[in-house]
């Protein structure tokens, strides 16, 4: 096959917009609306339209960064929504279970299990600890310390797949070290979000990039490889700018080198071999499943093997007395009896957002049947993404907005996910091309703008009644509106998407190469 | 493809028109229905293939088909439908 760069434009590129009907939108009469609206088709978006006013309202207004909040409206408005519905209910509830049981909530569920026991047990294998003597080791001064801080928390979310967790381990540990130091505060902090963007951009384990994957039909190995050079391209400048930044941008005059110092450990670097397994193995083709369970059995072992965590900082039951079995290493007495170790928290820490995920597929699925999701779809693909280039402008600058507005970027990118699927597939563009544009803005607006949740969690480890102002005092404490303009990895991914949308910079069509059948999750 | 190769993958600029040629054998997804019956159409980026001997609910799967014929000046073509292999994400 060939290839024409940039040839002239057909008739519809700047000519007559197509016809929806050419492209598949209200064409089949087997795909019609099955649930009928009071109100007509557009009353099917009324679940899925108040669960984001909720999001909104919850997130953007109120700052509350809690999914449980968010099952709460998602179950509100999927109850709305029925009562607009004409005759019979069944048929809605029949369609709650038909949007829950496909398998694009099932494979990225699976996907979440797996990467939380992985994500938590690197946690408690002291990995972050380890990253932290690499940048004693390599002794970081305060002008170099928001870079490292960039690489670093980059690793570190890349490894165990949640930006969250990063941001919250960094500014825990990393930021007062930095602080103290004499590194500029909000420079550090917006420098810690964006290691958090990469990471949560680029890692297989993580939810975001399950999610992007999933949802366009691709595989998470092939998607990561495909989205290297998106994430490198924003990376380096990003370095850069940090460097450059931080020597201009002085701190608080603080010394505590010692603090920096006192939680290193070597050893905890083991765990780049724990990750780079996961990477290797997803990239080589083999299922995420696979990939994870690889991982995560050389990172229970590295952790037992040199001491990083004991057995019962994996699996723990906790009884209330003693007894014959007290003297097994995962079996320990307690006030409560129950079940820990990383194993079970990190599964048990995406459980809010499975359920999440649940209802907003099923939310969607009620706007696919009432006829809601055709309707707008066709009313961007007749008005709006009228070429390939506009069509994924369309879909960078719609990513953008939903991540923009609502809090938790995983549940954002969920309810978006559907619209760059067949917005994307009506022009043939590759399922690789479309997670990417997916996950690129869901990742980097979910770490920006005050009202962010990779923001929110890094603010609140330094407001808490135990957090890092009460402990330091005020010098600890960033306003998040002042990070805004230093997420530079953020923007500049955002900025790199912009263009490779108007200059079809890593563009790939379906035809170009398919996903991997065999090893697709 | 190999590990190495999916990294380089898509390191281009690529164009909104791509070409093809006759006996060209490739998986499209089918964007719509054609004029003739019968006839699909497959949109990739702003180029057009209409694609014959289609299923009657081909439209929004996974087709492979045969190229049979490119006008690289209309960014159009023709051909046939060979089996299908999948469908739409969502």
């Amino acid at each position: 096959m060939t290839e024409t760069r940039d040839g002239a434009p057909p008739a519809t590129d700047g000519g007559d917009p197509p016809d929806g009907s050419e492209f598949g939108v209200d064409d089949d009469a087997s795909n019609g609306p099955r649930i009928e609206f009071r109100g007509g088709k557009w009353a099917s978006t009324v679940p899925l339209v108040f669960f984001i006013c909720w999001a909104i309202f919850q997130s953007g207004v109120l700052g509350i960064g809690d999914t449980n909040g968010l099952v709460a409206g998602a179950l509100v408005g999927t109850t709305l929504g029925m009562f607009l519905v004409r005759g019979d209910w069944k048929a809605y509830a029949d369609t709650i279970f038909e949007g829950m049981t496909q398998r694009v909530a099932a494979t990225a569920i699976v996907a979440w299990l797996w990467a939380g026991m992985f994500a938590e047990t690197l946690q408690v294998g002291g990995f972050v600890e380890g990253l932290i003597f690499a940048a004693d080791a390599l002794n970081v001064g305060a002008a170099t310390f928001p870079a490292a801080a960039f690489v670093l928390c980059g690793l570190l979310a890349t490894g165990i797949g949640t930006g969250y967790g990063a941001t919250v381990a960094f500014v825990t540990l990393f930021f007062p070290a930095g602080v103290l130091i004499g590194a500029n505060p909000v420079l550090l902090f917006a420098a810690i979000l964006s290691g958090a963007v990469f990471g949560d951009n680029l890692a297989p384990v993580s939810d975001t990039t399950i999610v992007s994957a999933v949802t366009q039909d691709a595989d998470i190995g092939g998607v990561v490889a495909s989205r290297f050079k998106y994430a490198i391209s924003a990376a380096v400048p990003a370095l850069a700018a940090y460097l450059i930044a931080g020597s201009v941008m002085s701190g608080v005059a603080l010394e505590g080198a010692v603090a920096l110092r006192e939680s290193a450990n070597a050893l905890g670097l083991v765990h780049l071999l724990s990750m780079g397994t996961v990477i290797v193995t997803a990239v080589a083709g083999r299922h995420i499943v696979e990939a994870i369970s690889w991982g995560l059995l050389v990172a229970i072992a590295f952790n037992l093997l040199f001491g990083l965590s004991s057995a019962s900082d994996i699996v723990a039951f906790t009884v209330t007395e003693a007894g014959a079995l007290t003297g097994l290493p995962v079996v320990e007495v307690g006030e409560t009896a129950g079940v820990g170790g990383s194993l079970y928290a990190g599964a048990v820490g995406f459980f809010p957002l499975i359920v999440l995920t649940l209802l907003i597929v099923a939310m969607a699925q009620i706007m696919i049947r009432g006829g809601g999701f055709e309707a707008i779809q066709a009313a961007l693909l007749d008005r709006v993404a009228t070429t390939v280039r506009r069509a994924e402008l369309t879909m960078v600058l719609g990513t953008a907005t939903i991540n923009g507005m609502i809090t938790i970027n995983t549940a954002a990118e969920i309810a978006i996910a559907p619209y760059v699927a067949r917005i994307g597939e009506k022009f043939n563009i590759n399922g690789y091309r479309r997670a990417n544009i997916l996950d690129a803005n869901t990742s980097a607006l979910g770490y920006i703008f005050p009202w962010a949740g990779g923001v929110l969690v890094g603010y609140q480890v330094m407001v808490g009644p135990d957090g890092l102002g009460a402990e330091y005092g005020p010098e600890m404490v960033v306003n998040p509106i002042e990070v805004v303009p230093y997420v530079f990895h953020g923007w500049f991914l955002l900025a790199i998407f912009i263009l490779a949308a108007i200059t079809g910079f890593g563009r790939e069509y379906i035809p170009d190469r398919a996903s991997e059948e065999v090893s697709r999750a | 493809m190999s590990v190495f190769d999916k990294f380089l993958a898509g390191w281009s600029f690529r164009g909104s028109t791509p070409a093809y040629a006759a006996g060209d054998v490739i998986e499209v997804m089918v964007t719509g229905d054609g004029d003739r019956p019968g006839e699909v159409v497959a949109r990739i980026g702003d180029s057009t293939l209409r694609i014959a001997d289609a299923p009657a609910d081909a439209v929004n799967t996974r087709v492979v088909v045969e190229v049979e014929s490119w006008d690289g000046s209309a960014h159009a073509g023709r051909a046939t439908y060979r089996k299908t292999v999948g469908e739409s994400a969502f």
